[in-house]
């Protein structure tokens, strides 16, 4: 005979599995501030390149405006106004994707947690099928 | 209104049944209007541009996640980009990198917005998007939906200027470049296109979030009008090159939008609306409870009106109920489909009705035909 409960926590496990499985137990295999502090690194590193890529492409689209009449202390004006947005980029990014991986990590810990306890029920359900069965 | 809300009982019932292969069918229509636009509108590569790469493509991104078909998309922008000039291939390619760094690295299954938002702009209704975006999504919605728009204008920017962004030369490509970068970042259509998507869409989700009565209703109606104003505004202003046409009639489309999505996700009585006040030991609470608004499909069965499956004595017999026990072997004879009634007693009602209308025609000789058996 069919076992609902037992049908209901199969499927709920394998939609799991389909949806996040795989990127949740490759999570859950960090610490939480090991995992957060990894991808915020990755973060700033692309940050990086993306800032350098806008400052080439604003620079080709106003450069000839930039270089005419540039002296030494619109240089550094210049420099200034580009680290200045560089450091806030990295500040908001940094806090944000921190705080972002972190909110991952204890979302896909919820989910293996709850998917485990699904399993070990399904295994106490076994093994009640094949104790009776014997 | 009655119908309208069995109607989408029933719509939520089919699609409930048939989710999988009506979300491949939208999936499929979204994938050949893009690569369809794309490839009309900047079809530089031939063979690219060819029906039968628009329909390939479409049915190869049906079968995968939506994030595929923005790829796709991208990619496809790139290779006619290419043919046309290898220096506005590097920007595009440059730009489309910018924004996975910027924000599709955090939330890749969101891309999809970034292709609605291009073939909204495309399809002539920008404004449909603030009022949809605001009313299901979150305010985050405005980075993808702009990045969608500045998509939108890039091959625009291409498609008007094709002539003069071609340079076969090492000169001719590094004008091309400075020129392509140049016009498309100080493109004040574009700007101000962005400003008021994004002010939109913040309006329609503050107000939609607000507690007051009609809040969707509110939300869109005042979502489209200020985009409009934005628009209207800004042309003006910066001298751009809008048509007051497609603003207006884009907003008026996204009004009636926001209403469908209302009906079919928000549907809510107001008359009804409770507001409760109570306490505990740490708080006061205002609650303000507005019933939804539904209906139950009446669901239709077959029922055999036989003797045998009704035995004499038993409560649900239908020849005992009709008062005529001579009724019992011509219903035997011909057994009747009768439609069912949610409730119980009515159906019985039915029955019985039917019951006593044959057995009267029976009498009156009425349904005495070549063809009826009874």
């Amino acid at each position: 005979m069919l076992d609902k409960k037992k049908i209901r926590l199969m499927t709920r496990a394998a939609i799991y599995e389909k949806r996040y499985g795989e990127e949740d137990i490759k999570i859950s295999g960090y610490y939480q501030k090991d995992y957060a502090s990894l991808n915020t690194w990755l973060t700033l590193i692309w940050v990086t390149i993306g800032f350098a890529l806008t400052a080439v492409i604003l620079f080709f689209s106003s450069g000839e405006a930039i270089i005419e009449g540039l002296t030494v202390m619109k240089l550094f004006i210049l420099l200034v106004i580009t680290a200045g947005a560089y450091f806030s980029l990295l500040i908001v990014y940094g806090i944000g994707a921190g705080s972002f991986y972190r909110k991952k990590h204890i979302q896909a810990k919820q989910r293996v947690k709850k998917y485990m306890r699904d399993l070990s029920r399904l295994e106490k359900m076994n093994l009640k099928k094949e104790k009776n069965r014997s | 209104m009655s119908t309208l809300l069995l109607w989408r009982e029933k719509l939520q019932k089919f699609y409930a049944g048939y989710s999988t292969y009506i979300l491949k069918a939208l999936q499929f229509v979204t994938g050949f209007v893009l690569f369809w636009l794309i490839n009309t509108n900047i079809g530089y590569m031939e063979m690219a541009s060819s029906i039968v790469c628009t329909a390939g493509l479409a049915v190869i991104c049906t079968f995968f996640p939506m994030v595929v078909m923005t790829l796709a998309a991208a990619a496809l922008i790139l290779v006619h980009f290419y043919a046309l000039s290898m220096p506005i291939a590097i920007v595009s390619l440059v730009i489309f990198l910018l924004m996975y760094i910027f924000y599709f690295r955090f939330t890749p299954k969101k891309a999809w917005i970034v292709l609605l938002s291009a073939l909204a702009f495309g399809l002539k209704v920008p404004f449909v998007l603030p009022v949809v975006f605001g009313l299901m999504g979150t305010p985050v919605w405005i980075v993808p939906a702009a990045f969608g728009i500045i998509a939108y204008y890039m091959t625009n920017l291409v498609k008007d200027s094709a002539a003069a962004l071609r340079g076969a030369d090492a000169e001719g490509m590094a004008n091309s470049l400075m020129s392509f970068t140049k016009q498309l970042f100080t493109g004040r259509e574009m700007w101000l296109m962005v400003a008021a998507v994004v002010i939109g869409i913040l309006l329609v989700n503050l107000i939609r979030t607000r507690s007051v009565d009609h809040a969707w209703k509110i939300a869109s109606a005042s979502g489209a009008a200020a985009c409009v104003i934005i628009a209207v505004v800004g042309n003006i202003a910066l001298d751009a090159n809008l048509s007051y046409v497609t603003l207006i009639v884009s907003a008026c489309l996204g009004i009636a939008a926001g209403l469908v999505l209302e009906f079919l996700f928000f549907s809510v009585d107001y008359s009804r609306t409770e507001n409760i006040q109570f306490e505990d030991d740490e708080y006061y609470y205002y609650v303000k409870a507005v019933p939804k608004v539904g209906v139950a499909v009446p669901e239709k069965e077959v029922k055999r009106i036989t003797g045998r499956s009704h035995p004499e004595g038993k409560p649900g017999a239908p020849a005992h109920r009709a008062g005529r026990k001579g009724a019992a072997p011509e219903a035997q004879a011909q057994p009747e489909a009768a439609a069912k009634e949610p409730a119980g007693r009515h159906a019985d009602n039915n029955t019985d009705e039917i019951l006593l209308t044959r057995s009267l025609s029976k009498e009156l000789g009425l349904d005495e035909g070549p063809g009826k058996t009874e």
